[in-house]
């Protein structure tokens, strides 16, 4: 059997972008002065400023990681840290200008909210352009704003929570967010609130080298419970993009957080993430994290589990087509005992493509009776692909039943060979066994996340049997 | 920095001349290419490098290490003790810490045509084969492999020619240095096309507690078709600073076995290799270790597919007790050429106590497509009811833990051949798991 590589941006759906409309934003490169500008321009209190300084520094201290993918291409030099694209947040669809209205219907957002959205958070370029919030999750007392909002209108709440999970020092590109973020979600799902549908929000990177460094924080008080989905899109351009994003969750006593993102940046996006939760006593966190776009992705969402009976999951799928290097993975570290993490990785090389699961499980000393477990599983496409597996593990406590597993595998023949005998093409073949296998992360996207993946799936094996 | 901190020990300059001077012209440019790349090299560092990470070796200090004397009587006799326990019908190679190096029982496998002999000997009377032997180990491929070329002496050399399947097993029994001392065994094995041999490599030490270095090779190469049992034991005393690579090169349809046992040192770094390069060449390496006190065992292991039709499985058993711990990397590379490789590792981790830990990083690397790879890793406890249930038939605890400790090594065990070499390896763990005498006998057998 012969496999070829097709380019996955020539189906790109999204690779439009539309006349720059920006109206304010600081220099190329990064310096103290872009730093204040940006705190400046948002009139933010004098402890934001001192803290994006001090990440500044951390930013320009710590070296370049030399693990995971080639991060050589970054020129920090050329990206501009800052756009704000229009000066006043829109309250309904009108307000909004009509070249960015039609990036989003392009996007479908205003059907996606006319079936069943919470709110939508559209961020475009740096700074949320778009954003409502039903009235019955106002009544309930949910907050959901971007984060800028969540800053001037929230301080103290804000200021509790804001960098408690991600410190500014905690990696070299987590130190770029903290110095320079802007926009991301801030939500607060008050004690015992369920918010029954899933808030979302769309990202999307629409200036030629321009890096976008949003920052979501989500703090669910005790025994609530909220389901926050992330779609990303980027626009096609020639020159290398950098999104950096931090995400924090805080997950109060008995609460459920679940955060679903779906990346699909465009492939000259060098997309490096730092996702991190904490679950308290009896609270759960699960990340659901698809990795389909972006030229690089390093991103490996982490649970701490730091209360009694804590129970994190982390379900991930990932695709590298050409030029294409997925580095995802996660992390589980049991700090307390009868904690439970579950990590389900999928992940499907094609073409010169390449993904690594990086993960890591720690049981902590005092951490007793944990039960941890790893499954991931690899799929080749074709002679060109490659997938890497490595999975770290450091057990300090006796009491812990860890189980890991890893399956690298080519599409079976005798598979294929099934279904052709029972009249299915070689192509369609292969597609229903990629959808098969990642099944089990689909499964648990809302079902027009579920469509959109499998069609982008479908069309990314269009052409690939030779 | 390393010439100076090392240049009162035997780890120095003076070593090497000995060396030289005792070695033919090939393997004294050897030599001076190893210590050359040696001294060019930084000390292996935890925040550096990554098969390093998990492993600190900071507090080593070269060059409190002197040159070894002889092996003494008692050690001489322990080292003859364990060959005839566990397989006294094998030919015996008792390597010595200074060099010397003497082999007995050895005349039905001469009369084979199978070489035996010190490798220093070997490296004057056979240079092409031990060539041949440490091929596949470069000069300065790392700090430690690099000390090894420069400054090894004596060891153990065995050649088995074409289509000889060697009727007794080779023992080689490779003897520390006392206190303050360093060691450097080295093995060569080169079997030709269609040969078989059983290889033990037994390395012991003076019972005592005083700090010692050992640093050893085990050069291992099959050539098509040809078969190796091999068997390392590795029971250095408490305080010892252990660092070694084995590594088995397998030509066309080769197979190579490793059934191992890591129970000794204070800090063991083991690399075990295999290099599949011929097309269908197979291994098998199945190990259990025993980590207690204060012991830090480390194995890290690479599985390379070169060849096509390639196949390799690993299995690394540990029980740790105490505050031992153990650290586990291993890698399955599997190389674009090798279609239809298979490859498998899985690290299983027992904890008996609280402050015992198990790390572990399994890696997989596929640049082919046609392959089927997999890794395991699993840690677990001797659960609470198998615990009560062997205490519930009269069994004391500390006697309930050795059989399941013993139960759940038997797997790898089980697949000695030599049932005499199988007993002693299990009455060795059962004296690390616990002197079996001490406990009183189990009520159900009265």
């Amino acid at each position: 059997m012969t496999v070829q590589a097709r380019d996955l941006t020539k189906d790109y759906k999204f690779g439009f972008h539309d006349v720059d409309v920006s109206v304010f934003r600081t220099e190329k490169g990064i310096s103290p002065e872009v730093v204040a500008a940006i705190s400046d321009h948002k009139q933010e209190p004098a402890w934001m400023l001192r803290f994006r300084l001090k990440a500044l520094e951390h930013f320009f201290k710590r070296p370049m990681p030399t693990w995971g993918a080639d991060l050589s291409g970054i020129d920090f030099d050329n990206i501009y840290y800052y756009i704000k694209p229009v000066e006043e947040m829109g309250r309904s669809w009108d307000d909004v200008p009509d070249s960015i209205r039609q990036t989003f219907d392009r996007l479908g957002i205003p059907e996606a909210e006319r079936k069943f959205l919470a709110g939508v958070s559209a961020q475009y370029d740096s700074e949320v352009v778009y954003h409502s919030i039903r009235a019955d999750l106002e009544k309930l007392g949910v907050l959901f704003s971007d984060c800028d909002t969540g800053l001037r209108d929230h301080e103290e709440l804000f200021k509790r929570y804001f960098g408690t999970v991600i410190p500014p020092n905690d990696n070299k590109f987590a130190a770029l967010n903290s110095a320079v973020w802007s926009g991301g979600s801030f939500v607060y799902v008050p004690k015992g609130v369920r918010v029954e549908i899933p808030l979302q929000a769309y990202f999307r990177i629409n200036s030629d080298n321009m890096g976008q460094f949003e920052r979501t924080l989500i703090i669910a008080d005790e025994g609530s419970y909220v389901h926050y989905i992330e779609g990303c899109t980027a626009p096609t351009y020639s020159n290398d993009s950098l999104h950096a994003a931090v995400v924090e969750i805080i997950a109060e006593k008995g609460a459920h957080v679940r955060y679903t993102t779906i990346q699909n940046w465009s492939d000259n996006v060098y997309n490096l993430v730092t996702k991190r939760a904490i679950a308290k006593e009896d609270a759960t966190i699960e990340w659901i994290d698809g990795n389909l776009g972006s030229k690089v992705t390093m991103k490996y969402p982490s649970i701490y589990l730091m209360g009694e009976r804590a129970h994190g999951e982390v379900l991930s799928a990932a695709f590298a087509g050409s030029g294409q290097h997925q580095d995802a993975g996660s992390k589980c570290i049991h700090v307390a005992p009868n904690t439970t993490s579950n990590v389900v990785s999928r992940s499907i090389s094609k073409g010169r493509g390449r993904t690594s699961y990086r993960g890591h499980i720690k049981v902590l000393p005092k951490a007793s009776n944990v039960k941890a477990n790893v499954r991931c599983d690899a799929l080749l496409l074709d002679e060109e692909s490659r997938s890497d597996t490595y999975p770290y593990m450091d057990i300090e406590n006796p009491d812990v039943t860890f189980g890991h597993e890893a399956t690298v595998s080519k599409v079976g023949e005798d598979q294929i060979f099934y279904l052709q005998s029972r009249g299915i093409d070689e192509q369609q073949a292969t597609a229903l066994i990629v959808n098969g296998f990642f099944e089990p992360f689909v499964k648990e996207l809302p079902m027009e996340y579920a469509v959109e993946l499998n069609r982008l799936l479908a069309l990314s094996m269009e052409g690939s049997i030779g | 920095m390393t010439e100076a901190a090392t240049a009162t020990g035997t780890v120095g300059r003076e070593s090497l001349q000995a060396r030289l001077a005792a070695s033919p012209a090939w393997l004294a440019d050897r030599r001076t290419a190893a210590w050359d790349a040696f001294a060019a090299l930084p000390v292996p560092s935890s925040s550096r490098d990554e098969d390093w990470r998990r492993t600190d070796i900071s507090k080593l200090h070269l060059e409190r290490f002197g040159q070894a004397g002889p092996a003494g009587a008692e050690l001489l006799e322990l080292g003859r003790s364990r060959h005839g326990a566990a397989l006294p019908e094998a030919a015996l190679v008792v390597s010595g810490p200074d060099g010397t190096t003497a082999v007995e029982n050895a005349e039905s496998l001469q009369a084979q045509g199978v070489i035996i002999s010190s490798l220093a000997e070997a490296s004057a009377r056979h240079p092409e084969l031990v060539q041949r032997g440490l091929s596949r180990i470069g000069v300065g491929e790392s700090y430690f492999t690099a000390m090894w070329n420069a400054l090894w002496q004596g060891g153990a050399f065995v050649y088995v020619p074409a289509g000889v399947h060697a009727m007794t097993p080779v023992w080689i029994s490779h003897l520390a240095a006392g206190g303050d001392a360093a060691s450097f065994p080295g093995t060569v094995v080169v079997l030709d096309e269609h040969a078989s041999l059983t290889l033990v490599e037994d390395t012991v030490g003076p019972v005592d507690t005083s700090p010692r270095l050992s640093v050893a090779v085990t050069a291992l190469v099959l050539g098509a078709e040809a078969r190796l049992d091999d068997i390392p034991v590795q029971q250095l005393p408490p305080a010892t600073w252990h660092f070694s690579l084995r590594r088995a090169t397998c030509g066309p349809a080769a197979h190579y076995r490793l059934l191992g046992a890591s129970l000794g040192a204070q800090l063991q770094k083991a690399y075990w290799d295999v290099l599949l390069e011929g097309r269908g060449a197979e291994a098998d390496i199945l190990a259990v270790c025993f980590a207690e006190r204060r012991q830090h065992l480390d194995h890290q292991s690479l599985q390379l597919h070169a060849g096509p039709d390639t196949r390799s499985n690993l299995l690394l058993k540990v029980a740790a007790r105490d505050q031992a711990q153990s650290v586990y990397g291993g890698l399955i590379d599997v190389l674009p050429e090798a279609i239809h490789a298979d490859g498998y590792v899985v690290n299983r981790n027992l904890l008996l106590s609280h402050g015992a830990g198990a790390s572990g990083v399994p890696r997989l690397e596929i640049k082919a497509n046609d392959v089927r790879c997999g890794h395991g890793t699993t840690v677990g406890h001797v659960d609470d009811e198998e615990r009560f249930y062997l205490m519930a038939r009269g069994i004391p605890a500390s006697e309930a833990e050795r059989l399941v400790v013993r139960g759940y090594f038997a797997d790898v065990l089980d697949r000695i051949p030599m049932e005499t070499t199988r007993e002693w390896l299990v009455s060795l763990l059962d004296a690390e798991i616990g002197a079996v005498e001490a406990a009183p006998a189990p009520e159900a057998e009265r």
